[in-house]
């Protein structure tokens, strides 16, 4: 591998390129899924391949291949930097990568069980026990279960001296389940939506989550909301937003916009570009003092977690905001040398036939110091929703709407009848300086984003995201149609 | 590329392991070969320029009512052997599925050339040359430019021991530009199987002068407006229409807005909606994942709903004929080649005849919120513009949208009478007019 990765490195600066890396990458991943009491999904994939990334006069080309051969590696090799050349025919200004990066080591993600020496008749026997589970209960009309196992191991050297090596583990599982009738449509989903949990672990982080032992319960509750009441339409109140919830609403309206490249225009034709602007960095008030975030790449089983990112910058923890005040962002080597700052190692590539974008890494709501028990006795009236639905935001990170699985109304310190159809909508500063109280670390989760949409050619990154249970006042809710 | 020949060697080699092992087994071999070249650019500079080369092979091993898959990207024997084994292996730990009648025994499917030279050797330079064209426009009006300019070539084939046997190749290009002000935006974005149809420097004119046009937006209140939509708009509605719900397998779960309202009149008559992998108006896939042909479908026609669209499976339950839309080696029937007639009124005259209506180019982040009506909620993006007494009066900031989109194409006032390819990503891609619609309901604004 060795000579692998200095032949197209040497090749690279040969031909004229100031600065190489090259990631080499094998993907293999277990998928499993059982629908309506059908085994629908056993699948084993394995992706192997590598891509270089070249620098030349300032300028950034890249190229891929499958095909692991010397004669492959000289031609992906000539052709990023040709590629680095066209790009240079629209000049502009040089990409400045900041200090050198000369990391070296190994990380494996540690996990207990290795997720791939389980049998799979062991994880179908699960999801089968859910299914059967959720199947029992009258009024479903339609179930899922699903486990998947990936395994990305991943060398990276560059051409200032990096080589790192990483097997990275992820493990996840979820069911859902929909119900039909009275003219509704309502879905349930267990530990997390849409689909499943996931997060950097073995085998023992699908055990932990019980699936059949929730089962019932979420069947029951699906059928529930078609005749529970509707969330009350287009009212003011006070919301008590539940983890899994939150951790989406932090992804969508923190995570992506502390982005620096989308900040600094990079994604302005598709995912749009940011309301927190470089200015803004260390002067504006994003939210309540109730709230800190914090960026890292280091708390399991978070799906931001490993030993290097992709430009070989190791893993580190950054807080993006304190006591409400703004002060951080997620940045490459090059983003971060544009406001003279150095990387905090969040760049981050799906695959080896793409190249590293400004990514998550776990962007997290730190805990407070309430029991949910206390917070719903402290709230007098408002709603208490949890597990999304469905989000969208604008492209500036600032309108938002979601909708979540289930509603309870609270009165008087109790929670109350179940509502369906809740929603929710504000805009991102307003709504998280209108926070007055975070959960504590007891109610606090990891939770996991694995399909977050970035880049074009697409990418679909991984992210991990803790949050608790957190009230907010004054939000509208019940924007339906 | 590799190739015809190459591709039908390893399709064969993959059936050839799966014969010569044990016996009462069928297998299916799919392939997607794709070379992407694609460059980048954001404040009138390159600043991400890739090519991207990758070959997957999806086997499907059944042995009566079971079938197991693997996919694998090492199209060596001895890949192409363990993948092989693997599906075996996968369709052993199946318990029988009643509804699973094997694979498809499809007829050879269509001849769509769809392969042009010029697209497949459009080479960095080329495309620098298309962006530097583009960002110059923008450069020269002090304005800022970003978007992308893309080109390949994507072969697909298919072969089973049921008699599957089909390849096809096939160019793709594209250009998107958004052209930004300080506070105003414009969009566009051009597709086709051959790049000399993809004019960028004319879609850099249509993107900056909405932008030029959309300076200084006022806020106006959320509420009711008829609204006349860009075809960009309807290529986004019916990309959610896709998603949500014109696929059998959403319908059969329940799932899908045609559920309770197929065989009515749920749509204005003007509205009538096909797929169609064939018609070279389009970005042709003439057969799927299993090797059936696309048939061409109709989902609306003159407003009444009349079917989704399946693979052999959700085919298989209902007793009717795959139309040949299974997207990939997984997951349900997506229509993926999607029409929209046209009507008679050019874009100008759907403007002259709004009083008061709101001229929206495209949206952004839909999300469902009800899957009865397809209720869903996004933003209106780059260049939204107050119609007043006929004519665009002035630009609007952004509006969050919450509408059933069954109810907006029952509210079908009028529609364009040119369409526009949308080529979004490579294979799925829609044909669709301008669209005036009465009483879209939108429920905030941005700041």
């Amino acid at each position: 591998m060795d000579e692998f990765l200095a032949r197209a490195l040497d090749l690279a600066q040969v031909e004229g390129a100031g600065y190489a890396d090259i990631r080499v990458v094998r993907t293999s991943q277990e998928r499993y899924g059982v629908r309506n009491g059908v085994v629908d999904t056993v699948s084993f994939d394995e992706s192997f391949g590598f891509g270089v990334r070249v620098l030349v006069d300032g300028y950034w080309g890249f190229a891929s291949s499958h095909d692991l051969t010397h004669s492959e590696v000289d031609r992906v090799t000539n052709l990023a930097v040709q590629i680095g050349r066209a790009s240079a025919r629209l000049g502009g200004d040089r990409v400045n990568l900041g200090p050198p990066v000369a990391s070296r080591g190994t990380y494996t993600t540690p996990i207990d069980v290795d997720p791939f020496t389980v049998a799979p008749e062991e994880k179908l026997s699960l999801l089968m026990e859910a299914d059967g589970l959720m199947g029992g209960v009258k009024g479903v009309r339609s179930r899922q279960g699903n486990l998947i196992f990936i395994r990305e191991e991943k060398t990276f050297a560059n051409t200032e001296g990096a080589l790192t090596e990483q097997t990275i583990y992820e493990a996840g599982g979820g069911v859902q389940v929909t119900a039909a009738g009275h003219g509704e449509v309502q879905r349930r989903s267990y530990p997390q939506s849409p689909g499943r949990q996931q997060g950097c672990a073995g085998w023992e982080y699908v055990m932990a989550m019980a699936l059949p032992s929730h089962a019932e319960r979420v069947a029951s509750e699906a059928v529930a909301l078609l005749t529970a009441d509707q969330c009350p339409s287009d009212k003011v109140t006070t919301v008590i937003i539940g983890g899994a919830q939150l951790a989406l609403q932090v992804h969508e309206s923190c995570g992506h916009a502390v982005e620096l490249d989308r900040v600094l225009g990079a994604e302005a034709a598709f995912a749009g570009t940011s309301f927190l602007t470089p200015e803004k960095l260390g002067g504006f008030r994003y939210a309540s003092e109730h709230v800190n975030i914090t960026a890292d790449s280091i708390r399991l089983p978070g799906l931001g977690a490993f030993g290097w990112d992709d430009e070989g910058v190791p893993a580190q923890s950054t807080p993006i905001v304190r006591s409400g005040e703004f002060t951080g962002y997620l940045m490459s080597r090059e983003t971060a040398s544009k406001l003279g700052m150095t990387s905090n190692g969040c760049m981050r590539a799906a695959s080896w036939n793409r190249i590293p974008l400004v990514r998550m890494t776990n962007v997290s709501l730190e805990p407070g110091d309430w029991t949910l028990d206390d917070l719903i006795a402290d709230t007098d009236d408002g709603i208490y929703m949890e597990m999304n639905r469905s989000w969208s935001i604008d492209d500036r990170r600032y309108n938002f709407q979601f909708g979540t699985e289930m509603g309870r109304e609270i009165k008087k310190g109790n929670l109350g009848r179940m509502l369906r159809n809740c929603t929710y909508t504000g805009i991102t500063p307003e709504f998280w300086n209108s926070c007055d109280a975070v959960c504590d670390a007891d109610h606090w989760d990891i939770w996991g984003v694995p399909h977050c949409g970035k880049g074009q050619p697409g990418q679909l990154g991984h992210t991990g995201h803790g949050a608790a249970p957190a009230r907010f006042r004054n939000v509208r809710v019940g924007v339906l149609r | 590329m590799i190739g015809r020949e190459a591709c039908e060697a390893v399709l064969q080699c993959a059936l050839e392991i799966g014969d010569s092992r044990d016996g009462g087994w069928d297998t299916e071999a799919y392939l997607v070969v794709q070379n992407l070249g694609l460059t980048r650019f954001a404040a009138n500079m390159i600043h991400q320029n890739v090519s991207h080369g990758n070959a997957q092979l999806h086997i499907r091993a059944v042995e009566g009512h079971r079938q197991g898959r693997s996919t694998t990207n090492d199209l060596s024997e001895s890949g192409v052997a363990k993948a092989v084994q693997s599906a075996r292996h996968n369709a052993l730990l199946m318990p029988e599925d009643p509804h699973f009648h094997g694979l498809a025994s499809p007829d050879a499917p269509s001849q769509v050339p769809t392969f042009d030279v010029a697209t497949a050797e459009f080479s960095p330079a080329s495309r620098a040359n298309a962006v530097a064209l583009a960002c110059g426009k923008a450069a020269s009006l002090g304005l800022e430019s970003s978007g992308f300019c893309r080109s390949g070539v994507q072969e697909t084939a298919v072969m089973s021991t049921n008699g599957a046997r089909a390849y096809h190749a096939s160019t793709f290009a594209g250009f998107l530009i958004t052209v930004m002000s300080g506070n105003s935006a414009g969009w566009s974005k051009g597709g086709s199987w051959r790049v000399s149809e993809v004019d960028a420097g004319a879609l850099a004119d249509e993107a900056i002068a909405k932008a030029v046009d959309g300076q200084d937006p006022r806020a106006i209140e959320p509420g009711e407006y008829t609204v006349v939509l860009d075809s960009y708009a309807v290529d986004d509605l019916l990309n959610a229409l896709s998603r949500y719900g014109m696929g059998a397998q959403t319908v059969q779960e329940g799932r899908s807005w045609m559920n309770g309202i197929l065989d009515t009149q749920a749509m204005s008559p003007l509205v009538s909606i096909w797929d169609d992998g064939t018609d070279m108006a389009g970005w042709p896939t003439p057969f799927d994942a299993e090797g059936v042909p696309r048939r061409k479908t109709h989902i609306v026609q003159d407003g009444m709903l009349k079917t989704p669209v399946h693979n052999s499976y959700t085919a298989g339950k209902e007793g009717v004929a795959s139309t040949g839309h299974q997207f990939s080696s997984g997951g349900g029937p997506l229509a993926a080649n999607l029409f929209m007639a046209a009507g008679k009124d050019p874009l100008e005259q759907m403007i002259a005849s709004t009083r008061l209506g709101l001229y929206i180019t495209r949206f952004h982040y839909i999300r469902l919120v009800q899957n009865r009506g397809c209720v869903v909620t996004g933003m209106t993006r780059d260049g939204t513009f107050l119609i007043e007494e006929g004519r665009v009066s002035h630009p609007v900031k952004d509006l969050r949208f919450t509408q059933s989109f069954v109810d907006a194409l029952a509210n079908v006032e009028a529609v364009g009478s040119e369409r526009k390819l949308c080529l979004n990503e490579v294979g799925f891609a829609t044909c669709v007019p301008a669209l005036k619609i009465t009483g879209f309901n939108f429920t905030g604004v941005t700041v």
